[in-house]
């Protein structure tokens, strides 16, 4: 590892660190004066703080998700094995960060709506959205030849990744629902951070968000390592 | 035991702070570690392929 690399990962470490002290210590205050302050949510209070943890995992899920169905498109126009081993690393921790979204919802349903599940369209389409990915694994599994594997797994990818914007951004939102930005939500359908959220939450917000990006970018390209070096163990080294 | 528990619930807060602090501390050692790792056996196959 070289410096630079050194030293972007332990940028990674102390801006996710930050943004964990920020998110967590800052306190919600009525009437903020202070840069330090955020505004209490009417009815959520501290528990809105999850925003700048939940709303990332679930937006990793989408890039994920679509980074998926970019390599099968891929893999499908060159049918490149590698192609198909980047699509698959995207795809398991797409599922991955789905199911920490799902999960981490959940237990804020449990003290903000009293239940940890009650079918609220949020909690359905994010439902169906780890079904329809845990058929993907299902189906890949189900294939024994590479090549044959690598194909339907691709046409799998684009086909489960046009719903993803569907499940994600638009069924959530036109159903009403008590997840913020549900349609018929009493301050607009719009999403929460467009007018709950302070410039200070809004700064910790995003730069949350673009750790968990780059979080995630470093993950896949491990695991992208690991599939290669796999490869390359059990066919001979001139293999790309 | 009656100081610790209301000292506990008086700073919640910022034991679900640590508790998150050091949860990404291990996570992040272990992808660092991972990734050294990862890193080492590429090279020492690459030396090989080369011989």
């Amino acid at each position: 590892m070289n410096g630079i690399q050194k030293g972007m990962r332990i940028g990674l470490a102390v801006w996710l660190g930050l943004v964990i002290l920020f998110a967590i210590a800052f306190p919600t205050v009525k009437d903020p004066q202070l840069w330090y302050e955020f505004p209490t949510i009417p009815g959520l209070g501290d528990k809105a703080r999850i925003l700048f943890f939940h709303v990332p995992t679930a937006w990793v899920t989408v890039i994920a998700f679509l980074v998926s169905m970019v390599y099968g498109i891929r893999y499908l126009a060159r049918r490149n094995p590698d192609d198909d081993l980047r699509s698959v690393s995207s795809a398991g921790l797409g599922l991955l960060f789905c199911f920490l979204a799902t999960v981490t919802g959940s237990v804020w349903a449990k003290f903000n709506w009293g239940s940890f599940w009650n079918w609220d369209p949020r909690e359905t389409s994010i439902f169906i959205l780890l079904l329809v990915y845990g058929a993907y694994f299902a189906l890949r599994s189900a294939v024994e030849s590479e090549e044959k594997r690598a194909a339907l797994s691709a046409v799998y990818a684009v086909l489960a990744g046009v719903t993803v914007p569907f499940f994600v951004f638009i069924m959530p939102r036109i159903m009403s629902g008590l997840h913020p930005g549900a349609g018929g939500d009493p301050e607009g359908a719009g999403p929460v951070l467009e007018f709950k959220m302070s410039t200070n939450m809004l700064l910790i917000f995003f730069a949350s968000l673009a750790g968990f990006t780059i979080l995630y970018f470093w993950i896949w390209n491990l695991r992208v390592r690991v599939g290669r070096l796999e490869l390359n163990n059990l066919e001979p080294f001139s293999t790309p | 035991m009656d100081g610790l528990y209301t000292f506990l619930n008086e700073n919640a807060l910022y034991i679900v702070l640590l508790i998150a602090l050091l949860v990404w501390a291990g996570i992040f050692a272990y992808l660092y570690r991972l990734d050294k790792k990862i890193r080492q056996i590429e090279r020492s196959l690459k030396r090989r392929e080369e011989k």
